[in-house]
């Protein structure tokens, strides 16, 4: 399923849905980089339509939140299935990574 | 336990894309609810994965055989694979609760069929490598 995209504020928001497997997250990381490439300074992951998220795509979450954030801008997940949201949770990425999950 | 299914895969990361299609026919085979369908989904595409990525060093094509099975109120998958060996037991835990700017990348899969399965077990035999991943049904 293809990653939609739309502007967002001083960003994009980015639509995932169905599973987020290997080949997904190889495709969330071009995606991304098109994104940062083309100076968005937030980058919001909404993962409402996303049933399924592996260790892949937690790779692609990680090494894109810390790029963003060590350059001064925003990563965030937004509106996260529950499947989705049980994996941030149990891997410990929900609080630093879901927008409003913050301490 | 009762033999629900068994399927054999090449050692190609393209191959995972048949696991979903499996889930199908285990879920209802087992009659898993939705979690455990759920907790056995992720827990077999992170332990192939892994046995894809790490235990098939030679370049060549091996084949993975995955056995799905399930009684009144457990179910089960077994994987063996003829690679390197490769304890996912022995691997340190993930801290949680380390900031996200500390976290090694790697480790995350093997954590979540921990914490996903009711029990998790490994063997080498006969210079094969197999997993057995238990979880109640529902």
């Amino acid at each position: 399923m293809p990653i939609e995209k739309k502007p967002a504020g001083d960003g994009v928001e980015l639509f995932l849905a169905g599973r987020v497997d290997g080949p997904m997250a190889n495709e969330l990381e071009v995606v991304i980089l098109e994104a940062i490439r083309s100076g968005a300074k937030t980058l919001y992951l909404n993962m409402a339509g996303a049933s399924f998220l592996c260790s892949a795509g937690l790779r692609v979450l990680l090494q894109y939140w810390r790029q963003m954030k060590s350059s001064g801008k925003q990563f965030y997940v937004t509106n996260p299935s529950p499947e989705v949201d049980s994996v941030l949770t149990m891997t410990g990425f929900r609080e630093q990574m879901v927008e409003g999950a913050g301490r | 336990m009762k033999l629900v299914a068994e399927y054999r895969l090449r050692n190609d990361p393209a191959e995972s894309s048949r696991i979903e299609g499996w889930m199908k026919t285990f879920a209802e085979a087992a009659q898993l609810s939705p979690e455990a369908r759920n907790a056995f989904d992720l827990s077999l595409v992170e332990w192939i994965t892994n046995v894809i990525s790490y235990t098939h060093e030679d370049g060549r094509e091996h084949w993975i055989l995955v056995r799905f099975l399930a009684s009144a109120d457990q179910a089960r998958i077994v994987v063996e694979d003829e690679g390197r060996e490769f304890d996912p037991l022995k691997l340190p835990p993930v801290d949680t609760n380390a900031p996200l700017e500390q976290r090694p990348i790697g480790g995350l899969g093997v954590h979540m069929i921990r914490r996903l399965m009711d029990s998790v077990e490994y063997r080498r035999e006969s210079g094969r490598n197999i997993l057995t991943m238990t979880r109640r049904v529902r």
